[in-house]
């Protein structure tokens, strides 16, 4: 008989937590909402608690954490501002991790993925859906009180600029977060993955205190997650141990490099 | 009751018509019901701009402006006969810092009515209601061909239950027939209602099916005609070797070409379709009669060269 999986938080974020089955170390996020799932994605009840899987393949943001990312995640309590949320299903993580008591505005600019981001906002309790296009912030900055972090995965050839936009008007101030899913397939074929990842680090550079950014091969091909503080001079969280990672994904993480 | 139309303008914004004042709970600042216009602040001690709101009160409650700040101060500049400025980043900032934030439920609920609000007239436009049209007629075809395609693989057999089901189930499938003809019809004026041109060189359904990929005439009418030909094409293309067959290849006349020489067709058939498009979505000019007599000279033109 299989053991049973044993789930425990990860350091530093209480609504993270990880299951580790022999060489298998998977990610789940306490839900703040009811089910039918999501996208698919399973449901376990682990006491109390209910747990949905956080699936690399599927989201970037999980992706990222399974690379090895080391910068700020969304905490408990706190207000994020999600830019391309689409239909919701890595804002209805973020939404997980910021718990009740926090808050996500997500903003969507189609139709048809709004409707279903709707649906989703209906039934999670801190999810605010807002139809607009997140090239204007001035259009809905009425809307959206200072939030404490900013996520964005915008497909377009200038989401950094959109990012920065968006930053400066509506993030509370120094210190607050910023996590950047930099889609370079959306930002054209002049220059490499890589090459876009570094002219963007540097251009956020002068605003952001960045933490190191990681790469999301082999799940989402051509895709960077970059970030960190608002506020050059902003200090960015301690580096956890570097062991918190398993053998099998080391391995995998040296053969992406 | 329903409010018709949101203006955002930074610090403040308004929601006018009918049913606003159902909305504005705790961020209402201006509920005088003569107004047609309610303000609501989630910034409190801002000042707007002095006469903004008087501006306001005379737009009818049914006309709509864009919710862009600065098409907002122009045309208020224009109704109060002098400038009117749009706030700095830097003053929205200050300005937002100070505000005290509101209560969580009652936001969240006003959000939500905003989202349903905005969803439904978004969706309400006649170019969505093509695209949607588009899409569902093409789930509906896809879901009678595979009924069709499951009826040819049983034999009858005469007086068993399962002859009356297939009995049953072939009535069924000829009121879904009937019904996909009118939904097909309804796509086909809609499509020649708002894109007449392309609907003249492509044929209706394809053009609105071209329309539901792009995800708008206006993004339709952006594309080169190399992207056009290949909208609806299910591979990405390569270097080497990329994807052939999109929405175009289901054009009018294409069928009669013999096979080598359908993929010339298609590559002229996409540049015609892209000027189409772009006369339905920028000039609103009717060149479909001169598009068309140039489409049915490149058929005639392939046909002799034939293969």
């Amino acid at each position: 008989m299989r053991p049973p999986r044993s789930y425990r938080p990860i350091d530093g974020s209480p609504r993270l937590w990880e299951s580790r089955h022999g060489d298998r170390r998977e990610l789940w996020t306490e839900t703040v909402g009811e089910l039918p799932p999501v996208y698919g994605e399973r449901w376990v009840e682990d006491g109390d608690r209910r747990l949905r899987h956080f699936e690399p393949g599927r989201s970037k943001l999980a992706a990222a954490l399974v690379k090895g990312w080391r910068g700020d995640l969304p905490a408990p309590g706190q207000a994020w501002l999600y830019l391309g949320a689409a239909s919701g299903t890595t804002a209805s993580h973020v939404a997980d991790l910021v718990g009740p008591e926090g808050r996500v505005y997500a903003l969507e600019r189609s139709v048809r993925p709004f409707a279903r981001l709707l649906a989703l906002s209906e039934r999670w309790p801190n999810l605010c859906p807002i139809l607009a296009d997140a090239r204007g912030p001035r259009e809905y900055a009425a809307l959206v009180p200072p939030v404490d972090g900013l996520y964005a995965d915008i497909a377009q050839p200038d989401q950094l600029a959109i990012v920065l936009a968006n930053a400066e008007l509506l993030l509370s101030g120094d210190g607050a977060r910023l996590l950047v899913a930099l889609k370079t397939p959306s930002m054209g074929r002049s220059r490499s993955p890589t090459a876009h990842r570094t002219a963007s680090e540097d251009t956020l550079a002068d605003r952001v205190a960045l933490a190191p950014s990681v790469s999301l091969e082999p799940f989402h091909r051509g895709h960077f997650m970059i970030g960190g503080r608002w506020g050059r001079m902003s200090r960015l969280p301690p580096a956890p141990s570097p062991r918190s990672t398993t053998p099998r994904e080391r391995r995998r993480e040296r053969r992406a490099r | 009751m329903r409010p018709t139309l949101v203006v955002g303008s930074g610090p403040s914004f308004f929601v006018i018509g009918p049913g606003a004042r159902a909305l504005a709970g705790p961020f209402a600042v201006d509920a005088d019901p003569r107004h047609a216009a309610t303000r609501f602040d989630t910034l409190g001690s801002q000042e707007l701009p002095q006469g903004l709101l008087v501006a306001l009160e005379r737009v009818p409650a049914d006309q709509s402006l864009s919710a862009s700040p600065d098409r907002l101060a122009r045309a208020v500049s224009e109704a109060l006969r002098r400038p009117v400025e749009v706030p700095a980043v830097g003053d929205l900032r200050r300005a937002r810092s100070l505000l005290p934030r509101p209560d969580p439920n009652v936001e969240r609920q006003f959000l939500l009515a905003l989202a349903r609000h905005r969803l439904e007239q978004a969706l309400r436009s006649p170019e969505e209601v093509l695209i949607t049209l588009a899409r569902e007629e093409e789930r509906v075809e896809r879901s009678v061909g595979r009924e069709e395609r499951a009826a040819e693989s049983f034999v009858p057999v005469r007086d068993t239950p399962l002859d009356l089901h297939l009995e049953a189930w072939a009535r069924a499938r000829g009121a879904l027939g009937e019904l996909e003809d009118a939904l097909r019809r309804t796509l086909e004026s809609e499509a020649k209602r708002i894109v007449p041109n392309l609907a003249a060189v492509v044929g209706a359904r394809t053009a609105a099916r071209l329309v539901a990929a792009a995800g708008g005439v206006r993004a339709l009418a952006r594309m080169p005609s190399a992207r056009l030909q290949l909208l609806g094409s299910r591979r990405r293309p390569s270097p080497e070797r990329g994807p052939r067959f999109g929405v175009i290849y289901r054009a009018d006349r294409l069928a009669e070409l013999p096979l080598g020489r359908r993929g010339a067709y298609a590559r002229s058939l996409a540049a015609l379709a892209a000027i189409a498009v772009r006369a339905d979505a920028i000039t609103h000019r009717d060149i479909s009669a001169a598009l068309v007599a140039r489409r049915d000279r490149r058929v005639e033109t392939l046909k002799r060269r034939g293969r």
